[in-house]
């Protein structure tokens, strides 16, 4: 059933500097998640990707939130019905 | 609660009104007084027995509600009142602090962040393309039916 989704997060993974990624619901429910990003980030990273897309006047428009910092970034981006999160290490 | 007929009481009882007039010494609108026996006694009898019966269950029965709300007087309000914030206050003060989750990786140092290079675009297109992978894997969740979710009782 979630399989697939399930497969896409450890396939993530694998990408090089990548250390967490967090799937969540427009509710901040945690769809799914690997390494640093866990359960509990799921409402702040919602509430981020919304925030962010309520700066845009344009609806359709899906802004990518970086917070980023001297050891790493974690990019936030909304497709959809669903936001992930992937932090990812200074290269 | 004996026989209706087992006691000379009951026949005062009998003919006690179920809910009192309202006001007795008026006449009811038809000239008529309610209580006179221009009425066949047979029927008075049924009638007032049906009364004594519905009085004494009246009397058996207890209004929960009635009693819980007559029961409480103002000082008593704040009386309760009081005291249940004292016991939230003392409660409060143990609980424990929920603590926010933060994001990992904040940095202490802002202006090294700030001067270094944009975040790669690289970055931005990869993460747009896990964003629409997962939700692609998302949108293929659906319930497996397995089984039948109502089942018949085997009735003989």
């Amino acid at each position: 059933m979630e399989a697939t989704l399930e497969q896409h997060l450890d396939e993530t993974m694998k990408h090089p500097a990548i250390v967490g990624v967090l799937i969540t619901d427009q509710q901040g429910h945690n769809l799914g998640c690997r390494g640093s990003l866990s359960d509990e980030h799921g409402g702040v990273v919602s509430v981020l990707a919304k925030q962010a897309a309520g700066l845009s006047k344009d609806p359709t428009d899906s802004p990518t939130v970086c917070l980023e910092s001297d050891t790493g970034n974690v990019l936030v981006r909304t497709h959809g019905s669903i936001t992930v999160a992937v932090h990812k290490m200074a290269s | 609660m004996g026989c209706c007929y087992s006691s000379d009481n009951d026949a005062a009882e009998e003919r006690k009104p179920l809910i009192p007039h309202p006001n007795p010494d008026s006449k009811p609108p038809n000239g008529t007084d309610w209580s006179a026996s221009n009425v066949p006694s047979a029927r008075t009898d049924e009638q007032a027995l049906l009364t004594s019966i519905l009085t004494k269950t009246a009397q058996n029965i207890i209004d929960v509600s009635a009693t819980d709300s007559q029961g409480m007087e103002q000082h008593e309000y704040m009386d309760k009142a009081r005291q249940y914030s004292t016991k939230l206050a003392v409660l409060s003060n143990t609980l424990p602090q929920k603590k926010a989750h933060f994001l990992p990786s904040l940095t202490s140092q802002p202006h090294q962040v700030l001067a270094s290079d944009l975040v790669p675009y690289s970055d931005v297109q990869q993460v747009s393309k896990i964003a629409a992978y997962a939700y692609s894997a998302i949108s293929q969740i659906k319930v497996d039916a397995k089984e039948e979710l109502v089942v018949q009782f085997a009735i003989p």
